[in-house]
């Protein structure tokens, strides 16, 4: 009998059976390399779990228990019909396997990798689909429902949506959502355009959110996703851009019947926020402070001074199919 | 399984989460950043959930997974993988339940486990700490069960290894003191 380490570890476990045993103990009577290594397994069984219940750790930091409570909520109010991809399936049919920037030399860490990455990456280009995840979290909404929006309602009248540490409830909410965010939330993105285009029809006409997707490449953002959102069981579309260094930055945008307003920046449960109003839709421009000139980006995208990203490649896709 | 079935699973499963990111990463920081991108990717990817799979172990494997990554990256960036914050390495003595030796003991099993390769540090905590079965342990890592045993069974050597020295060590200073004493 070949002598492995399973087998003496089960031995030692008292996991063999007495055939198995007495072989065992006859390979240990005769092979000095055996009876060390039993001996070995023997001086392992040690009271692991005591032992770790005794370490100190640190108690689960407050910011995390936070984050994990709006996460939580964010999604308790997903339902599989909502999370289904809005963009069609031909986006979940992504790649396999996606080029793997961050191969490492570490051979056990490799291995492992060979079958972790491409799942994750279905998992971030999933991540993409969450479009029915309602995002009822801004702080004060405990429990949802009409009272709720009532005060939220309220509060936004008291404040005139002003830059006075007031923001729209539905900003409030899509800073919540974006602060979840990390660069490897869209980093894997493969920035599919053809869905993406196919996402804009679905909320241009389904909608009726006449949206389009500013390209911001030259200020350094590169275009990874867009997302169908709901607030208030109204529609609010998720545009997010991926940065060369820093936080993604968001552009969020939601129908209001209110008239223009000029821009306004402010701090928003810490991400930098840029507001304004234009043609019966209102729209947040959402980062992390000192990453980007929020400021002047929003006046550019406010003043239509940049290209529309989508809009044309939609057309393209479009011509080259027909 | 439904992103809300596992949203309310979330928040109870939070402290096994925290100290088994920070047992993995040695570090609060990376522990937090840790936890927080497993939830949001389980939450993503919560159908792919199967009946079968404790959510415990799965979420295991997503920690786990996310922090491959991540010492990945950081060995692309000419960072070292980690530099291990010894304090928790430290066990907190009990002196009314248990005696000198145990807490001494208990330390030096910190100590052997933490220090062991990577991938077999990994299983030690999953399965002699956290109490999942050879099979739990191979769904969260991803490997065959026979991989998970003799992963665990050279862990236990070296640990083995450490403690006969140990107690080899003992057994002479007792001797020497003996010695002195005489």
């Amino acid at each position: 009998m070949k002598m492995d380490d399973i087998l003496l570890m089960a031995y030692v476990d008292g996991e063999l059976t007495p055939h198995e045993r007495e072989e065992v103990e006859k390979a240990i009577r005769t092979s000095a390399d055996v009876a060390e290594r039993v001996a070995l397994l023997e001086a392992s069984v040690l009271p692991y779990r005591r032992a770790f219940q005794q370490q100190a750790l640190p108690p689960v930091p407050e910011s995390l228990t936070r984050k994990i409570a709006e996460l939580a909520h964010a999604y308790a109010y997903a339902t599989p019909a909502a999370a289904s991809p809005v963009g069609g399936n031909h986006r979940a049919a992504a790649p396999e396997s996606q080029p793997d920037p961050l191969a490492g030399p570490s051979l056990p860490v490799r291995s492992r990798l060979r079958t972790a990455a491409p799942w994750l990456a279905v998992a971030f280009v999933a991540g993409a689909f969450c479009c029915g995840v309602v995002l009822r979290f801004a702080p004060g909404a405990a429990q949802g429902g009409f009272a709720q929006s009532a005060a939220q309602v309220a509060a936004q009248n008291n404040t005139h949506d002003g830059a006075q540490g007031g923001a729209s409830p539905w900003v409030m909410a899509a800073v919540s959502y974006q602060r979840l965010y990390t660069r490897d939330t869209v980093a894997l993105d493969s920035s599919n355009m053809a869905a993406a285009a196919h996402v804009v029809d679905n909320i241009r006409h389904d909608d009726g959110l006449p949206i389009r997707v500013p390209d911001l490449r030259s200020a350094g953002l590169t275009f990874k996703r867009i997302q169908r959102l709901r607030y208030n069981n109204k529609p609010l579309v998720q545009i997010v851009y991926l940065p060369e260094k820093g936080l993604p930055v968001a552009l969020c945008v939601m129908k209001d019947e209110k008239a223009d307003s000029a821009l306004a920046q402010q701090q928003v449960d810490s991400m930098d926020v840029v507001t304004w109003r234009r043609a019966k839709l209102s729209y947040a421009l959402i980062a992390t402070p000192g990453d980007t000139d929020l400021g002047a980006l929003g006046k550019r995208i406010s003043e239509s001074n940049v290209e529309e990203l989508i809009g044309q490649l939609s057309k393209a896709e479009r011509a080259f199919a027909s | 399984m439904t992103a809300a079935d596992l949203s309310a699973m979330l928040p109870p499963l939070r402290p096994r989460l925290w100290a088994f990111a920070l047992r993995i990463s040695g570090d609060q920081h990376d522990a937090e950043d840790l936890v927080q991108r497993a939830c949001v990717r389980a939450l993503e990817r919560a159908h792919q959930l199967q009946p079968g799979t404790a959510p415990l172990s799965w979420m295991f494997s997503i920690v786990q997974s996310t922090w491959i990554n991540e010492l990945r990256a950081r060995s692309v960036r000419g960072r070292s993988g980690m530099d291990w914050d010894d304090d928790f390495l430290e066990t907190v003595a009990d002196p009314a339940a248990r005696t000198p030796e145990q807490n001494v003991m208990d330390g030096q099993i910190v100590k052997a486990v933490q220090r062991l390769p990577e991938a077999q540090r990994v299983v030690m905590l999953l399965v002699g700490v956290e109490g999942l079965s050879y099979k739990e342990a191979a769904e969260a890592l991803g490997v065959p069960i026979g991989t998970i045993m003799s992963r665990l069974s050279r862990a236990r050597q070296a640990i083995g290894a450490l403690f006969s020295d140990l107690k080899e060590e003992r057994v002479n200073s007792a001797a020497i003191s003996k010695d002195q004493g005489a």
